[in-house]
């Protein structure tokens, strides 16, 4: 008996909704649920919920995975897929990471499939300010490179001076060698 | 026997870590092996298994009750409580079979064969 019932209900599930039965009112579980008939109020599993061709689902869902081939009207979210297939309707919401839509399928909703990535992704840039704040000697790096270029510059003058040159052009002339003087160029070159 | 089990081949199957907290209703058999609370109304048998716990009022043609049921059962044609039932409520049934060992508690009311 007990045999007979697993190979019956092992085809898509244990729990079965057969066609003319009607739920109405808060349906949740651990596992597989098929529907054959009407659900309404609100449906949790943890895993997936077969809809099938002759099954309505008037309710808020929340599965695993939901393969859809009757009618929804109401929001589903998956911790991972929604699949409707071409003999599934729905109206509603759908939040999951995976969603399939195969052609034929009729569907008015919207569809979220990037919450769950971007959270991860947020996760990961709050987690890393985190760090960054722990090193702020960090943001000063960027300045340094010109310094680093200009000192790499002053080591050749002939470059250093036509650049310093060109950018006091723009200023009150000023004898371009004085210029480099006046600057670290000098006390480099006394270092020397 | 196998009559239930061709009973269970077709029908709907409440499996054992479903909880439905609402009403169901229907034309066909239902079999419960999790939880139901609130409301079953049917046409035709409901079969609560050993696993089941029902916290409802029945209404049905006929109920066979392997495990918990709390909650009045009226059925148009017959109940039957198995040897490790445990049911709290009235039952008002033509024909009540309450088998040995069966634990029940409640009124039983089989007026309808009284007429």
């Amino acid at each position: 008996m007990a045999t007979n019932k697993e190979m019956t209900g092992g085809a898509a599930g244990a729990t079965v909704i057969g066609p003319t039965i009607t739920i109405n009112g808060k349906l949740s579980g651990d596992e597989d649920l098929t529907v054959r008939g009407r659900v309404e109020g609100e449906v949790t599993l943890t895993k997936t919920l077969f809809l099938e061709v002759s099954g309505v689902v008037k309710a808020n869902v929340s599965v695993k995975n939901a393969v859809i081939s009757g009618v929804v009207v109401g929001n589903v979210r998956a911790t991972e897929s929604v699949e409707l297939t071409k003999e599934g309707r729905m109206v509603g919401d759908i939040a999951a990471p995976r969603v399939i839509l195969v052609d034929g399928a009729s569907f008015r909703g919207r569809i979220e499939m990037g919450d769950a990535s971007v959270s991860r992704a947020a996760g990961d840039r709050v987690g890393r300010p985190a760090r960054v704040s722990a090193r702020p000697s960090a943001p000063p790096r960027p300045p340094p490179p010109p310094r680093a270029e200009a000192r790499g510059m002053a080591n050749s003058k002939s470059t250093v001076t036509p650049i310093l040159s060109k950018m006091e052009s723009k200023s009150p002339p000023v004898p371009p060698a004085l210029a480099a003087g006046k600057r670290k160029v000098v006390v480099r070159k006394r270092e020397r | 026997m196998m009559e239930r089990e061709a009973e269970h081949m077709a029908n709907t199957v409440i499996g054992s870590s479903i909880v439905i907290d609402g009403e169901i209703s229907g034309e066909e058999d239902l079999v419960v092996q999790g939880t139901v609370k609130g409301k079953i109304s049917l046409k035709e048998s409901l079969f609560v298994e050993g696993s089941g716990i029902v916290e409802a009022d029945i209404q049905t043609q006929n109920v066979e009750v392997a495990g918990k049921v709390t909650g009045n059962i009226n059925a148009s044609q017959k109940v039957e409580l198995k040897s490790d039932c445990r049911v709290v409520g009235d039952i008002r049934a033509p024909r009540i079979l309450i088998a040995d060992g069966a634990s029940f508690k409640g009124n039983v009311d089989m007026d309808a064969k009284g007429r």
